[in-house]
């Protein structure tokens, strides 16, 4: 699998990293446990088009935001992630 | 009280042993050069900054720094693309060190000393590309990687910046790495191995190839 980095160009696997599901936003502070659970461990197991966040650590060190097909592997859209993604991790 | 002198060493004087390697009886096929002493400072446009930055840079060194994965010689530096909204400045001589940098860019960026944390490797020879490709994923042949050409990338599991120099004299092109540090030795050794079927021919030198 090859992923075309917006900035890189085409690029293999190997310098990526997976991080997961790029859908779940990140709920309010006045949020629900319910909600906050949802959001902390319930994934969905997508089979076909997902949306997801990948690194390209071994490259220019941006997040992107992935359109996978999770069946065939095919990727339809790799953007920037903007900053979303190393929010997501905490960084 | 310990008093320390801090002598600045190359991370490669224990691994790189001049001299003639590998395959024997063959003009060496492979040219590695260590560039030691060099001013390498790292500038990242701080967020929402990217258009200052850029301007700054310009009124700096005259030429736009680069925006997409290029190597820009200006008349005493290399600006060296990095990734998004940031590059290197690599110069000899104390002519763009910390000190003259922030005060031309720190109102639009982040800008942090990496001259020792760094080797510069140099490769060339007429099998330096056969030899980078054994360790590269990406397309090293003249046409996909023109003179003026960066990457960042990977090269044995190692983050890596890759650019393609000016060629040499009799032609042979010139590839630039720069590696951290730390990482530089295992780098190092790797390409020795990649490289000695073709006879290596190694070095160190103060000058830019």
């Amino acid at each position: 699998m090859r992923i075309v980095c917006p900035f890189c160009g085409e690029r293999e696997l190997g310098e990526f990293t997976y991080l997961g599901d790029a859908k779940p936003v990140r709920p309010a502070a006045s949020a629900s446990e319910d909600e906050v659970f949802d959001y902390v461990y319930l994934r969905d197991n997508v089979a076909g088009q997902m949306s997801e966040y990948w690194y390209h650590g071994g490259g220019c060190r941006a997040w992107l935001k992935v359109t996978r097909n999770t069946l065939t592997h095919e990727i339809s859209a790799v953007e920037p992630a903007a900053g979303v993604g190393a929010r997501k991790v905490g960084a | 009280m310990a008093e320390f002198s801090w002598v600045s060493r190359s991370p490669l004087e224990q691994g790189l042993v001049t001299g003639v390697h590998g395959a024997r009886g063959i003009k060496a096929g492979v040219l590695l050069t260590e560039i030691r002493n060099f001013d390498l400072i790292q500038v990242m446009a701080r967020r929402g900054k990217g258009v200052q930055m850029a301007s700054a840079a310009e009124a700096r060194f005259g030429v736009a720094a680069p925006d997409v994965p290029k190597a820009i010689q200006t008349a005493d530096a290399s600006l060296i693309w990095s990734g998004p909204d940031q590059y290197f400045v690599l110069s000899k001589g104390s002519k763009h060190t910390m000190d003259t940098l922030t005060r031309a860019l720190s109102q639009s960026a982040s800008l942090s000393d990496q001259s020792h944390a760094r080797a510069l490797i140099g490769v060339s020879g007429t099998k330096a590309r056969a030899m980078l490709a054994k360790l590269s994923s990406i397309d090293l042949h003249p046409q996909a990687l023109p003179i003026g050409t960066a990457a960042a990338t990977s090269i044995d599991h190692t983050s890596v910046n890759l650019w393609r120099g000016n060629d040499r004299p009799d032609g042979q092109a010139v590839f630039n790495l720069l590696v951290f540090a730390t990482f530089a030795e295992s780098l190092w050794h790797t390409m020795l191995d990649a490289a000695a079927e073709y006879g290596v021919d190694i070095r160190h030198s103060e000058e830019f190839a």
